[in-house]
This record gives structure tokens, sequence and C-alpha cells, in this order.
């Protein structure tokens, strides 16, 4: 590999690209850096231009605000209902597709995986109609419906991506053995399906605390810690706001930070075995 | 089915058929069926159907007024004067309350009648929003394919491990902090007071209105959606072998005449996919234009959507606009996999 960079690229060239580097890197974060920087300004609204003193009095604020707290109650909720609706869905949609051999095959894996190639506004919306006809208001319910409607789509196509890998011939020859089908779903599928539940619930469960446009669009009266967020960059702003990103700035990058080790150490196991 | 079967069993395999029924039909195209469904009708209450409502209400408020002057009729002294009056305005609140009775059976229920009153009803200025929209969303596409197309490609082949791993941290972090907050950076810097024209006026530029202009938007668009477009690509020129790019290169291969020929053809299911994430998302999104117009930009179109259907409550047309939105947004789905001659299991991995 480091044969190609030296060959692919010139000196001038690899110049060029450490600067497109820079520009990239800077313009991703120095927008960050500027909200996490006005978080610790004791001034009244969220600036960096008006420097008032470091203070770390709108932690205060927030942790006071029980809007934003029921707000996060709120998204837990909604993220447990996800991930026990989203997993079995898409657990049930992976296995019908990897194992029916029909000419419909690839029309109800394209439906199961168009709610991620559509907006979520509309699965907000058509969600809250399809329970309004049932009687069904606005609420945590429909905003978890709506959410786990696309959010099953993620699951099934993990689940799917696992099943590719599986060796069928064990199931089989655990039947000619005489276990049951529901034996071998339990002895043999499920335990190979494990970590994909492990990573899937908490794919499912990051989808649907991050989530707003789907969830502003079917939660009715009720709001979520993002919902709430979002009405508060409109109207009332104050670096409370601020803190809630630093508080998010440092949580993603230390799953992030895991993340990477985590791959790049499976990486060298694969790389290890092969 | 009868290889379903034979894996699962009778038992496994009605509940795996049932769930995916449940997903499929009501949660997936239930839905959308009765969404599309509401924009093909609305409620006609008749003509005058307006006019008897305000009348109704005019009597109703006559009744309260009514009811004030009773009581005040009622903490006069006691005297005949008094009881003729009160049994005066009883009389008058009786009257009344027959006219609306009757006026309310004219109030007839709602009729629904189906039209493509929803459809038309968008006239000039919305369409043009919806067109706004649209080529801006393609714009974001492809300024983001632009942007990221090298970054992608020097994550995947060009950077040492090590510095790969290191990139990659610096393109997960930013991705996966919450849209909302991403843009609320965006909002501090081109706000009128924000970073942007305080760097301007260091150069005694006057101070430019971004939020008001809609420019806004379409910066912070531009950010929050970006890197949409990194990952998918990154994934599949990760793939190509590179081997072919060391002959390519042997053989005499330009720089543009590998990747034209190489390494953007190999992408191309990545690069369908984030073009249609991109469109997708920048389209759809109510985050971006709701925080950064703060009310004074012209709307995105989404917003329009938000505004039938939760501030003048009129669902039918508010599912027209929404299905319109998801037609456009289907448009760009086939024609992306037409141009990049991708077919749907490509694009959902």
């Amino acid at each position: 590999m480091s044969k190609v960079s030296q060959t692919a690229f010139g000196q001038d060239s690899r110049i060029v690209l450490n600067i497109y580097m820079v520009i990239f890197f800077s313009y991703m974060f120095l927008p960050l850096i500027l909200m996490v920087a006005a978080g610790f300004n004791d001034f009244d609204t969220p600036s960096v231009t008006v420097w008032r003193g470091f203070t770390l009095k709108w932690f205060d604020v927030l942790a006071q605000d029980t809007r934003m707290w029921s707000g996060l109650i709120n998204s837990f909720i909604i993220a447990v209902a996800v991930i026990a609706v989203s997993l079995p869905l898409g657990l049930a949609g992976a296995l019908l597709v990897a194992r029916l051999d029909s000419r419909y095959n690839t029309l109800i894996y394209g439906v199961m995986v168009s709610p991620l190639l559509m907006p979520g506004i509309i699965l907000g919306i058509s969600t809250l109609i399809f329970w309004r006809e049932a009687g069904v208001s606005g609420g945590l319910f429909t905003a978890a419906i709506a959410q786990a409607s696309y959010i099953s789509s993620y699951t099934m196509l993990m689940f799917m991506a696992r099943l590719e890998r599986q060796d069928i011939t064990l199931e089989e020859a655990a039947q000619d053995l005489g276990a049951s089908h529901i034996q071998v779903f339990k002895r043999i599928t499920l335990p190979f399906l494990k970590p994909t539940i492990l990573t899937a619930s908490v794919i499912a469960f990051l989808q649907s605390f991050e989530n707003y446009n789907t969830t502003i669009f079917s939660i009715g009266g009720s709001h979520t810690l993002v919902t709430e967020i979002g009405s508060r960059m409109r109207f009332g702003l104050t670096p409370a706001v601020n803190v809630i990103g630093i508080i998010f700035v440092a949580i993603t990058i230390i799953c992030a930070a895991l993340y990477v080790v985590f791959r790049e150490r499976e990486k060298v196991r694969t790389a290890a075995l092969k | 089915m009868s290889r379903l079967l034979r894996s699962f069993g009778p038992h496994l395999t009605s509940l795996i058929l049932l769930l995916s029924g449940v997903w499929v039909i009501g949660m997936i195209i239930g839905p959308q069926l009765i969404m599309v469904e509401q924009s093909f009708w609305y409620t006609d209450r008749g003509g005058d159907a307006v006019v008897i409502t305000v009348q109704i209400d005019a009597h109703y408020n006559d009744i309260d007024v009514l009811a004030f002057d009773k009581m005040d009729a009622e903490d006069l002294a006691p005297s005949p004067e008094r009881d003729a009056k009160i049994a005066e305005i009883d009389a008058t609140i009786a009257e009344k309350r027959v006219i609306i009775a009757e006026l309310e059976t004219r109030e007839v229920i709602p009729k629904k009648v189906y039209s493509l009153r929803n459809y038309t009803i968008m006239g000039g200025s919305h369409l043009a929003i919806f067109i706004k929209t649209i080529l801006a969303s393609v714009a974001v596409t492809l300024i983001a394919f632009v942007v990221c197309y090298p970054m992608a490609y020097t994550v995947a082949k060009l950077a040492t491990p090590n510095r790969a791993a290191i990139i990659m941290l610096g393109l997960i972090i930013p991705y996966a902090i919450n849209e909302l907050l991403r843009v609320f950076a965006w909002l501090m810097i081109l706000n009128y007071n924000g970073v942007a024209n305080f760097l301007l006026g260091l150069i005694g530029v006057e101070p430019i209105a971004f939020l008001e202009s809609g420019t806004g938007v379409f910066i912070a668009m531009v950010y929050a959606y970006i890197l949409f477009m990194v990952f998918p690509i990154y994934n599949t020129v990760e793939t190509l072998d590179t081997s072919q790019i060391e002959a390519a290169r042997d053989l005499g291969a330009p720089t543009w005449q590998i990747h034209r020929r190489i390494v953007l053809p190999h992408a191309k299911p990545g690069i369908a996919v984030g073009c249609i994430m991109t469109f997708m998302l920048s389209a759809g999104s109510y985050a971006v234009p709701y925080i950064m117009t703060r009310g004074t930009a012209e709307p995105w179109f989404t917003q329009l959507i938000y505004n039938k259907f939760f501030e003048s409550l009129n669902w039918n047309t508010g599912s027209a606009y929404a299905f319109t939105l998801l037609v456009a947004c289907v448009i760009f789905v086939f024609l992306m996999m037409r141009m990049f001659k991708v077919g749907i299991k490509d694009i959902a991995k």
C-alpha cells in the first residue's frame, strides 16, 4: 500500500492532498470547536465573539431544566420500544428474504429497504395518518412505530449480512439427527446471530435516540430530548444548548475512538488468520 | 416457500410470515397507501358551510352575553320588573338555542370529495419552493461528491493503515454528532452577530444577513449531509484490488485516466448510494431549514408540509405535498440506479 502512495502521487500532488486534508478537517471541526467553546462562555447568548470569561454555570442551568430531563426519559422509552420492535421484525424479514425461493424475492426485499430510501418526514406523516384512522393520535407510541418502520430495515440488513456467512449444513445436520425446527433455531441459528443481535440493538438505539425528522412529524404534543433541543434552537436559545453539544461531542468522541480501535483490532486479527 | 418450511417448520414459518407481514403491510405499505388516498380527497362542507358556522358562533356569543345580563338582573332587588326581565332573557336564550339547533342540522356532515384539488392547490409560489428545494438538494449532492470522492479514495487507497485509522476517526466523529448540533454550530457562525460577520468586520466588510437570505440553509445543509457521501464511496473503493491501479500506472496511465477507467467504475454502487442518501436527506430535511431560517427566509418544501399538517391542519393537502416529495425522491432513486447501472440489492447494503 505504501508503494502505491509513493507511485500514485508525486511530490506536488502530495502537497495538494495534504492541503485538502487540512481544509477538509478544519471545515469539519472548527464549527464544533466554536460550539463547545461557547458553552463555557459566561454570556447569556451562545457566542464566542463576545467573551465574558470561563464558566461552568450553564451545566447547572441544564441540570435544572426539567423539560430536557423529561425529553431524555421519553427518548429512552422510545428507543427501548424501537429495539423491541425492530429486532424481531428485522430478523423475520432477513430470514424470509434469505430462505424464500420466490420470484417476488427482490420485490419483497425492495419494499423492506424502501424506508431507508425515503425521507424520514414521510415515514412520520404516514404513520401519524395511519394510526389516526385507528383512533390513535400522535405521541410516543406513533413516534416509536414510525422510527421502527425504517430502523427495522437497518436491523434486517445487518441480519442478512450475518446470515450470508452462515454454514447451512449445521442446521441440516441437526435436523437429520432428529432435532425439531424450534430446537435448531434456538440452539444453532440464534446463537450464530447473537453478535448481530447485540450490534443491531446498539444501532437501533442510536438511530432512535438521534432521530429528529421522523419524530417531529409523528410525536404529536410530546417531546424527546432531540425535538426539545430543536425547539430551543429556534426559540429561547441559551448556552445550555451548547452544554448539550459538549456532552454529545464528548460521548461521540469516546464511542468513535472505541469503534475505530475495535475495528483495527478486528482487521489485524482477520489478517493474521489469513 | 418450501425451503422456508423445510428450514423452520410450520410454527416458525408462520411467525416469520406474520412479523414480516406486520412490518411490510402494517408499517410500510399500509401507511403509505392511506397517505396517498388522503391526498386525493377533501372534505366539502357545502358552499355556505362557513357562513353557517359563523352564524352559529355568533348566536353562541349572544347567549354568553345574555347570561351575563341575566346575572346582573338577578343581583337587583326582587321586584316584578326584575322577574319580567329574567323571564325575557330566558325566553331569548331559548329562542337562540332553537335557532342554533336548526343551523347545526344544516351544518351537514362534511362530504368526502375525490379530486386532484390538493395537488392543483399548490400554486406558483409553492411550486417554486418545491423546485428550489429539489435543485438545491441536487447542488448539495454534487458538492458533496466533489468534496468527498478524494477523501474516500485517500482513506481507502493512499493512507498508511495507521493514518487511515486516524482519518477515519476524524470522519466518524462529526458524522455521528447529532444533526441538530452540527446545524447549530453553523447558526452560531452565520448569525447576524456571529463569527462570520465578526471576521468580515475585521476586514471592514458590512455584516451580511446569511440567515434571512436562505444562504445559511444551504451552507448548513452541505455541512450536515456531506459525510453521508464519504462512507458509501469508501466502502466500495476499499474493495478495489490495488494491483489494478498499480498495473494501470505501470502501463503509463495518467492519474485522471486511472480514476475514470478503474476507480470510478468500481465505485459506482457506492456513488449511487452516496448520491441517494445526500439528496434524500437534503430534500427531506426539516431540521436544517427549521433552525437556519428562523422563520425569516423563504421556507424549504418540508416546512410547507409541516405547516399544512400542524398549522393549517389540512391533512389532505399536507398528504398531497408529502406524496409529491416522495415521488421526487423515488424518481431520483431510479435515476441514480439507471445512471450507475446498479440494482436495489447493490444499493442497500
